[in-house]
């Protein structure tokens, strides 16, 4: 079975939407070209978010911490001298893959449901019957942003 | 005038407070809810005048907040702010008595749009 998956040109427009509303658009998201599998070598956060029904499919956002850290102060209109918790990053990054997720979701077959976002100081992880059907490799701020798709099935 | 945000983001709260006060309603009475089920319980006790209400929320999720209220009688304007704005959800949110839909990501211009119709 092959599975279903959102074009690659649709979700980078979702993912510039969500950024340039929510982050700004004063700093670009650029391409960061890598070749698929190439890992982030370096600390990140990721969240990722489910969708169940008649689209089955995952989201997940990895970004580097200082991605993560810059936009949860701006997320929370914090200025760079002000405390900023675990918990604060964790909701940022959450509400960030669960907007795109969501978005995702859209773009897909439904009716489906979209889960409760999870999100992790470290790299996403997923199980052996998924394989990504989408990426997105991007920097910020000269950081790296990672954008996925994973569906289960067998890759086309 | 009184408004309820319900989300369980705290960062999603402060966005949509942020963005009300860029529409040009900042000045209304604001109370927070974190999830459906509070956000039930303050419309019980706040009485406001309108609840902005994510979708997906644990403890009891946005539409079912809705549905409690119009079972328990309550008829306060209520409207979505959530992530999924697909045709089908704009359905069950209206069908559930919903005054409308603000899709994220939106814009202040979005937010005053959807406010006057219940404003």
């Amino acid at each position: 079975m092959t599975a279903l998956a959102p074009e690659v040109t649709d979700l980078h427009a979702v993912v510039e939407e969500v950024w340039t509303t929510f982050v700004g658009a004063e700093e670009p998201l650029c391409p960061r070209h890598v070749p698929a599998g190439t890992p982030l070598d370096q600390a990140v956060w990721s969240g990722a978010v489910s969708v169940t029904g008649a689209w089955h499919g995952a989201v997940t956002v990895e970004l580097a911490d200082q991605v993560a850290q810059t936009i949860s102060r701006v997320m929370l209109d914090l200025d760079s001298t002000a405390d900023l918790a675990d918990d604060d990053v964790a909701d940022a990054v959450g509400e960030l893959v669960n907007m795109i997720g969501g978005n995702v979701k859209s773009l897909m077959p439904g009716p489906s449901t979209l889960s409760l976002p999870a999100v992790a100081a470290g790299r996403a992880v997923f199980a052996s019957d998924a394989h990504e059907v989408a990426r997105l490799d991007l920097l910020w701020t000269g950081e790296p942003v990672r954008v996925t798709v994973h569906c289960p099935g067998s890759p086309s | 005038m009184k408004i309820l945000i319900a989300d369980d983001s705290r960062v999603m709260r402060q966005i949509v407070i942020r963005t009300l006060r860029q529409a040009g309603h900042g000045g209304h009475e604001l109370v927070e809810a974190e999830n459906g089920k509070v956000a039930f319980d303050l419309v019980q006790s706040e009485a406001p005048d309108l609840v902005l209400s994510d979708w997906n929320m644990p403890e009891m999720s946005g539409i079912d907040c809705l549905s409690a209220l119009r079972a328990a009688g309550s008829q306060v304007p209520f409207g979505f702010v959530t992530s999924e704005g697909s045709e089908d959800m704009r359905k069950r949110a209206e069908a559930a008595g919903a005054a409308f839909l603000i899709a994220k990501p939106f814009t202040p211009e979005a937010f005053d749009e959807a406010l006057r119709t219940v404003l």
